[in-house]
C-alpha cells in the first residue's frame, strides 16, 4: 500500500495522476452558471412584479447554491480519495542504533546544574537508556578533545550504564570529531544478514562551543546527512555557568546556535536544557523522536468521510427542495 | 346589449400543427409573435351604430361636423347677440327681439359645429404583450380603440392613433371614415411586437407628453394602457403615479378617456406552484411559491390597492376611466360605460378654472 507520494498543493497523493478527474468540476460549474443564465429566459412572465417583490419576502436561493456547492465539494473529495491521499502516521520503530554523544569537557564540572552538569547528564542518560526498547542498539561516544567511541553499538544495557558511570572529565570540545566517531559507531552496528542496517540516530549533549578538532562540525553534519543519520542536539547548561580552572574563572555558556545548525542540517531536533528536569524533558522528547517514525499511510477513508459529509448536506438540500419544506 | 361574445377564445380547438390553441396564454411564457385577435373580431361595427359617445368639451376643427365647436361660425347652436354690421352680416340672422329692446340692430351668432378628432395612444410596451385569457392586453387595447372608434364615427370625424414602444412613439395620422379606421386598426394589429427587456427610454408619462405635443387641436383623447409603472411598489392612493401630471395636462384642453387594460391573472394571482417569475420590462426575476395561500392573498390585496390608486389618480385628473379585462367581453363593458357616461360626462370633464369648456 505504500509507494512514492507526490505533493499536490497541501496534500500528498500516491496516484496524483487521477486528480485530472477534477477537471470535470470547472466544467460542471460553468454548466451550472450557464444553466442559471438560460433559466432567466424561462419562468413565468408577469407584469405586476413590483408589488410581488414588495409583498413577498425575498426567497433566498442559497439552498440551491449550497446544495450544488456541496455536491461539487463531495465530488472533489471523492476524486481526492480515488487518488489515494497519503497521511503521516507515527509507528513504533522496531530497531534502531542510538548513539549517545556526551560532553566530557571541563565545562561539565560547572555547578549551575545540581549537583554538576556531568553528574546530571549521566543520570539523565541512564534514565533515557532504561526507557528505550530493548531491541535498540546503543553506542556511547565521548565528546572532548579526544573524541572517541567508548562503547560500540550493543543492546547490553548494563555495560552501557557501567560506561556512563565511568565517565570522567577531559580537556577540549571537538564536536566534529565526536560526530564522525558517532557515524563510525553506527557503521559498525551489528546488522542481521539480509536486512537493511538499522536506522541510526545520534543524540548529542554538549554544553560548550567547539574548540577545534580534525573535522569541523559543519563537515561532520554534512557527512551525517549523507548517511541519513539524524542528529538531535541538547544544549545543556545555563548562560551563567562557570568553571574555575587554574585559579581563573571561565564563563561556560552552551553554544546553542552551533548545535541548532547541526540539528537543522541533519533534520534532527535541537532543544535547550537549563536544568536537570529540563534535561529529562529533552530526553523524553528525544525518545518519542527516536522510538517512533513517520510513515506515509493511505488515508482514503478519511477523505471518503469528507465526501460523505458533503454529499449528506447536498442531499439534504436536494430533498428539501424536492419536498418543498415549509 | 346582447352582441356576440367577442372575448371568448377558441380554447379547445386544434391548430393545423396539432397543438391546442391556448389563446393568448402562451404569452405567459414568452412574448407573443403576433396579434391574438383578428381584425374582423375587434368590434361589431353594425351593433355599435346606435351608440354614441357623449362629447362635452368644445372642439376646434376645420370642417362642418356634428359637435359643438369652440368659436363662432356657421352652426345650429345659438350664441351671443351682437351689433349688426352692414355689409358683413346676413340680415336673415337678425335677432329681432334684441333689436326691438335695444333699438340697435343685432344679429344672433351661432357656434360652429365642428368635427371630432379622436386620438388614441396605445401602450405597446412588453407588459402589454401579456394575457392569460383569449387575448393579450395589447390586443384588448386595440379592440377597445376599435370599439370607441366605431362609436365615435360621425360625419367627418377623424380618428388617429399613436403607438408607444419603450424606445419610440409611432404616429398614424388621423383620417375620417370607416375604411380609414379599419386601416388604422390593421396597422395597430400588425405593429411589430416588442421584445422583452429592451432598454427602455420611454414610459407612459413620455407617451402622454408626446400626445400633448403633437396634437394641439382640441378633441378627444383615448389613452390605452395598463397604467403600471415598471417595478412600481407604491400602494398609497394619495401618492400620484408618474403619469398623473401629464394626464392632467392632457385633460386641460381635451376630453380624455383612459382605458385601463387588466388581466385576470393580475387581479387574482395564479396558483401555479413554485416557479421563477420574471418581469418583461425590468430585471426582476425571483422564485415565488405561488401555492402559498397567504402570499397569494397578500398579492391580491396589494394588486387591488394598486388598482384603487390608478382609479384615484384618474379621478383627480378628471378623465373618463374604463376598465377592461382580457377575459371579459370588451364590447359589453364599453357599451355599459357609454350609457352611464351620458349622465356623468358633463361633470367628469369639468375643465380646470380659467379654461373654456
Amino acid at each position: 500500500m505504500t509507494g512514492d507520494t507526490t505533493q499536490v498543493w497541501l496534500w500528498e497523493f500516491f496516484n496524483p495522476e487521477r486528480l485530472w478527474a477534477l477537471l470535470v468540476l470547472p466544467v460542471l460549474v460553468i454548466a451550472y452558471i450557464l444553466l442559471l443564465r438560460l433559466k432567466r429566459n424561462r419562468g413565468m412572465r408577469y407584469t405586476q412584479t413590483g408589488i410581488v417583490g414588495a409583498v413577498l419576502p425575498r426567497q433566498s436561493q442559497w439552498r440551491r447554491h449550497v446544495s450544488v456547492a456541496m455536491a461539487l465539494c463531495s465530488l472533489a473529495a471523492i476524486t481526492g480519495a480515488w487518488a489515494r491521499p497519503a497521511g503521516t502516521e507515527q509507528v513504533p520503530r522496531e530497531r534502531a542504533t542510538v548513539v549517545l554523544v556526551l560532553d566530557l569537557s571541563q565545562s561539565m564540572q560547572a555547578t549551575d546544574i545540581d549537583p554538576t552538569r556531568l553528574d546530571a547528564s549521566k543520570q539523565a542518560a541512564k534514565d533515557f537508556i532504561a526507557q528505550l526498547p530493548a531491541s535498540y542498539d546503543i553506542a556511547l561516544v565521548a565528546l572532548s578533545g579526544n573524541s572517541r567511541v567508548l562503547a560500540q553499538p550493543t543492546n547490553d544495557r548494563g555495560m552501557i550504564n557501567r560506561y556512563i558511570d565511568a565517565l570522567t572529565l577531559e580537556d577540549g570540545t571537538h564536536i566534529g570529531d565526536a560526530l564522525m566517531a558517532a557515524l563510525d559507531a553506527i557503521a559498525h552496528a551489528p546488522g542481521e544478514p539480509g536486512e537493511d542496517p538499522a536506522p541510526g540516530m545520534v543524540i548529542m549533549l554538549s554544553d560548550g562551543s567547539n574548540t577545534g578538532g580534525e573535522v569541523s562540525p559543519e563537515q561532520a553534519a554534512a557527512n551525517a546527512r549523507e548517511q541519513g543519520v539524524v542528529v538531535n542536539t541538547i544544549a545543556f547548561g545555563t548562560l551563567n555557568g562557570y568553571v574555575d580552572l587554574d585559579g581563573q574563572r571561565y564563563n561556560v555558556a552552551p553554544d546553542t546556535e552551533a548545535l541548532q545548525q547541526i540539528a537543522a542540517a541533519t533534520g534532527g531536533a535541537a532543544v535547550d536544557a537549563k536544568s536537570a528536569s529540563q534535561l529529562n524533558n529533552a530526553y523524553d522528547q528525544m525518545r518519542s523522536d527516536v522510538t517512533y517514525e513517520d510513515v506515509k499511510k493511505e488515508v482514503t477513508a478519511r477523505w471518503a468521510l469528507y465526501a460523505l459529509a458533503f454529499a449528506f448536506v447536498a442531499s439534504l438540500g436536494a430533498v428539501s427542495m424536492a419536498a418543498r419544506w415549509p | 346589449m346582447s352582441g356576440p361574445d367577442f372575448a371568448v377564445s377558441k380554447t379547445g380547438t386544434t391548430q393545423a400543427n396539432g397543438r391546442h390553441d391556448v389563446g393568448a396564454a402562451g404569452s405567459v411564457l414568452r412574448e407573443p409573435t403576433g396579434p391574438t385577435v383578428p381584425l374582423n373580431r375587434l368590434a361589431p361595427e353594425a351593433a355599435l351604430r346606435r351608440l354614441e359617445l357623449t362629447v362635452v368639451r368644445r372642439l376646434e376643427g376645420f370642417l362642418q361636423g356634428d359637435h359643438l365647436g369652440l368659436l363662432p361660425g356657421p352652426g345650429s347652436d345659438l350664441n351671443d347677440a351682437r351689433i349688426y354690421v352692414p355689409g358683413q352680416d346676413d340680415v336673415r340672422r337678425m335677432d329681432w327681439a334684441v333689436t326691438a329692446r335695444t333699438t340697435v340692430p343685432h344679429v344672433r351668432d351661432t357656434m360652429a359645429d365642428r368635427e371630432l378628432e379622436v386620438w388614441a395612444l396605445l401602450d405597446a410596451t412588453p407588459s402589454m404583450n401579456w394575457g392569460t385569457a383569449g387575448v393579450t392586453k395589447r390586443d384588448l387595447g386595440i379592440a377597445a380603440i376599435a370599439t370607441l372608434g366605431f362609436i365615435s364615427q360621425k360625419m367627418g370625424d377623424r380618428f388617429g392613433g399613436m403607438v408607444m414602444h419603450s424606445d419610440s412613439v409611432k404616429r398614424f395620422p388621423a383620417r375620417s371614415g370607416r375604411q380609414a379606421l379599419y386601416g388604422l386598426l390593421g396597422k395597430l394589429l400588425d405593429d411589430p411586437i416588442e421584445r422583452d427587456n429592451q432598454p427602455a427610454t420611454l414610459g407612459l408619462p413620455e407617451g402622454i407628453e408626446a400626445l400633448i405635443r403633437t396634437q394641439r387641436r382640441r378633441g378627444m383623447r383615448v389613452v390605452v394602457s395598463d397604467f403600471l409603472d415598471p417595478g412600481d411598489q407604491e400602494l398609497d392612493p394619495k401618492a400620484p403615479p408618474s403619469w398623473e401630471r401629464p394626464l392632467r395636462r392632457l385633460a386641460v384642453r381635451n376630453q380624455v378617456l383612459c382605458v385601463e387594460v387588466v388581466d385576470a391573472g393580475e387581479m387574482e394571482f395564479p396558483d401555479v406552484g413554485e416557479l421563477l417569475i420574471r418581469d418583461p420590462e425590468t430585471d426582476f426575476a425571483r422564485f415565488v411559491n405561488t401555492s402559498d395561500v397567504r402570499a397569494r392573498k397578500m398579492i391580491d390585496r396589494a394588486a387591488a390597492a394598486q388598482r384603487e390608486r390608478v382609479a384615484a389618480a384618474m379621478r383627480r385628473a378628471g378623465v373618463g376611466h374604463i376598465r377592461l379585462q382580457t377575459d371579459r367581453d370588451w364590447v359589453n363593458d364599453i357599451a355599459r360605460f357609454v350609457l352611464t357616461y351620458r349622465q356623468t360626462a358633463a361633470v367628469l370633464h369639468q375643465p380646470p378654472q380659467g379654461v373654456t369648456k
